[in-house]
């Protein structure tokens, strides 16, 4: 029941004005909070893969505990990667990195983006399509462009797992280089990092809807009581 | 308890006061679906001020930190999210109340005489609910915040000599800053709120004074028993503080729906944009108001010159609150007014839905033109009305309200 509402109301009602602002085509792709081995699957390739650059920094590493399922040990070992004034990142903290702004602004052009918020700004499908469509282009500085954000400063960091593709006079993509995975393994485990984005952008997601099923069954039942003392009292008149 | 509440009385009316507005007011007993909005506008707004004193405990007014603390509210702060969303959905269902039941003041003439000053009052209110929700959406610091404030307020500068200058003093910069946070979070959390508090007394005092008018627009005053008590007339308690109080659970059902299952409303509510922090260097490709403005924006945007789009946004505020002076057909009812009225009126709610459609898109050729369209059926209402109201050919009103159910 969880489910089905956390996919019904994203599928509906967030894509609309994201397809406005964005102009390509978007890809579906179907967020489930209730999964919680997803989540899990999704945080780790967020922490091997992304957290060296993009920070999450209005979140807390202790949110995994309750909210996915991840023991204190498990997060201190392998999601926290930094240090603070000589000692381990403490578990509380929000999640932030060591990269040096002026630095990595000479390199890559750009100060990487937070992302805490990104998969409600510009919403699951659009981090969906991005990360999915990088291809060979030998003229850009890191050998690759991306069809929903031409010219991005990005480079392909999940390369090493979908392998290259490359885009033909038809502006279609195909693998030219065979990474590791499949390409259907990549899109699930892109599903998966989806997926946690989504829940880091709004966390209360997880509570909100089987709350708010309570929350609808007792109003329900009380607009029906007043209903009927409305009925009672208003006998007399004519 | 008798003897305890004899003792308060000699001290202060508090029996009187419970006798004249509640127990021995009387209400005209035909009451209709669009008489719920008074009453319901009252609890949404007691439930903002509820919901904003628990925000205001964890929120920062400084542009360095604001965003950061309305995401602190919405993860680390105890049901934080609920009362935020309680507090965000409120304001636009705040809106759709109050155009509802200045929809209900149009079809029964319930600005007329004698209730003139009550309109005006519920005008007054209406335009500090506007400064209200306009400074309140600066706050989370959002790009949309940023700069819908920066094109909203830039509009000042349309005026010709203090333009500049009055705009500079709004902002207390010359952008949108952590200055103009800063007062706004001073206007949106104490000065408005007392003033709308103030005027929101003075509108329901003037109620009181004069009685509530209803769908039939016939005087229950005007027909009273032998006891000196409106034959129409029922008293407000217990009768309708129970109609009501099943009014606003219905009200609840649907305002928590939105709260739990649909906050951004597919971005009505909350805009997307809003999610990513203000950034005075970035310029979003799509600046649109929320849509409790658009109506009045897409009548900016219809005319050309930008200081004749002011100058018509104010207007078609503040020709409302002529509405007693233009309309000057002595019946007060739709039901029993011409069919002019009736079209009339339906053109201009088409209008008004129009325009706040057209708000929210990209300005495109045929939308420009159907904006033009409908300001000019928007200002033609009520050029119209003041034209054909004198002598309008109406029904007979009856003596005494009708009952329907």
């Amino acid at each position: 029941m969880n489910k089905k509402y956390v996919f019904f109301f994203i599928l509906i009602f967030s894509t609309q004005l994201t397809y406005a602002a964005s102009g390509g085509q978007l890809k579906p792709v179907q967020i489930d909070l209730g999964n919680k081995a997803s989540l899990q699957r999704g945080a780790q390739i967020f922490f091997n893969n992304c957290a060296g650059c993009h920070t999450l920094q209005y979140h807390r590493y202790s949110k995994f505990v309750g909210d996915l399922g991840i023991s204190e040990d498990m997060i201190k070992s392998n999601l926290i990667l930094t240090t603070s004034k000589g000692e381990k990142t403490k578990l509380g903290s929000t999640i932030v990195n060591a990269i040096n702004h002026d630095s990595i602004k000479e390199g890559f052009g750009v100060v990487p983006p937070d992302l805490t918020l990104t998969a409600r700004s510009r919403g699951p499908e659009w981090i969906y399509t991005f990360l999915t469509s990088f291809y060979e282009d030998k003229t850009r500085p890191m050998g690759v462009n991306n069809v929903l954000y031409p010219n991005v400063n990005m480079p392909h960091v999940l390369w090493y797992k979908e392998g290259l593709k490359e885009m033909d006079e038809n502006n279609i993509l195909t693998v030219k280089v065979q990474g590791q995975l499949t390409q259907k393994e990549y899109e699930q485990e892109i599903t998966d990092l989806v997926n946690f984005l989504t829940y880091v952008s709004e966390p209360a997601q997880l509570e909100r809807y089987s709350i708010g099923l309570w929350v609808m069954l007792f109003l329900v039942f009380f607009a029906f009581i007043t209903y009927l003392l409305k009925i009672e009292y208003w006998r007399d008149i004519k | 308890m008798s003897k305890f509440i004899a003792w308060v009385d000699e001290r202060l009316p508090v029996s009187n006061f419970v006798k004249n507005h509640l127990s021995e007011y009387y209400a005209p007993k035909n009451f209709n679906f669009f008489y719920f909005f008074g009453s319901l506008a009252l609890f949404v707004f007691i439930m903002q001020i509820i919901t904003g004193i628990f925000l205001t405990i964890n929120y920062k007014p400084d542009a360095a930190s604001a965003f950061a603390s309305v995401e602190y509210i919405m993860r680390d702060v105890e049901w934080g999210w609920l009362i935020r969303y309680m507090h965000s959905t409120g304001a636009s269902f705040f809106f759709i109340i109050i155009y509802l039941h200045m929809l209900r003041a149009l079809m029964y003439g319930s600005y007329k005489k004698p209730r003139e000053l009550l309109w005006l009052f519920g005008m007054f209110i209406f335009v500090l609910l506007m400064a209200e929700a306009f400074m309140g959406y600066l706050l989370p610091w959002g790009q949309m915040s940023y700069w819908g404030a920066q094109v909203i307020i830039s509009l000042f500068g349309a005026i010709p000599f203090i333009g500049e200058s009055l705009a500079l003093w709004i902002r207390g910069d010359y952008v949108i800053s952590d200055a103009t946070l800063n007062r706004f979070f001073a206007f949106h959390v104490i000065a408005l709120p007392l003033l709308l508090f103030a005027v929101i007394y003075l509108h329901i005092a003037a109620l009181h004074t004069v009685g509530s008018n209803n769908p039939d627009g016939v005087e229950i005053k005007q027909n009273k028993d032998k006891d000196g008590k409106p034959v129409d007339g029922i008293p407000f308690h217990p009768y309708y503080t129970v109609k009501d109080i099943f009014g606003l659970a219905v009200f609840l059902t649907i305002f928590m729906f939105v709260v739990f299952f649909l906050p951004e409303f597919g971005g009505f509510f909350l805009e997307k944009d809003n999610f990513v922090p203000a950034d005075p260097l970035k310029t979003p490709e799509h600046i649109v108001p929320v849509w409790y403005f658009t109506p009045f924006y897409a009548i900016l945007r219809a005319i050309p010159d930008k200081l004749g789009g002011v100058l018509a946004m104010g207007l078609a505020i503040f020709v409302l609150f002529l509405m007693p002076w233009l309309d000057r057909c002595k019946v007060k009812s739709i039901r029993y007014r011409s069919l002019t009225y009736k079209i009339l009126l339906t053109s201009f709610v088409i209008s008004f839905i129009g325009l706040g459609y057209i708000g929210m898109m990209a300005p495109t050729p045929i939308l420009t033109i159907l904006g033009r369209l409908f300001t000019l059926v928007y200002f033609g209402f009520f050029v119209l009305l003041y034209l054909t109201s004198k002598n309008e050919k109406t029904k007979p009103v009856p003596e005494r309200v009708t009952m329907y159910e």
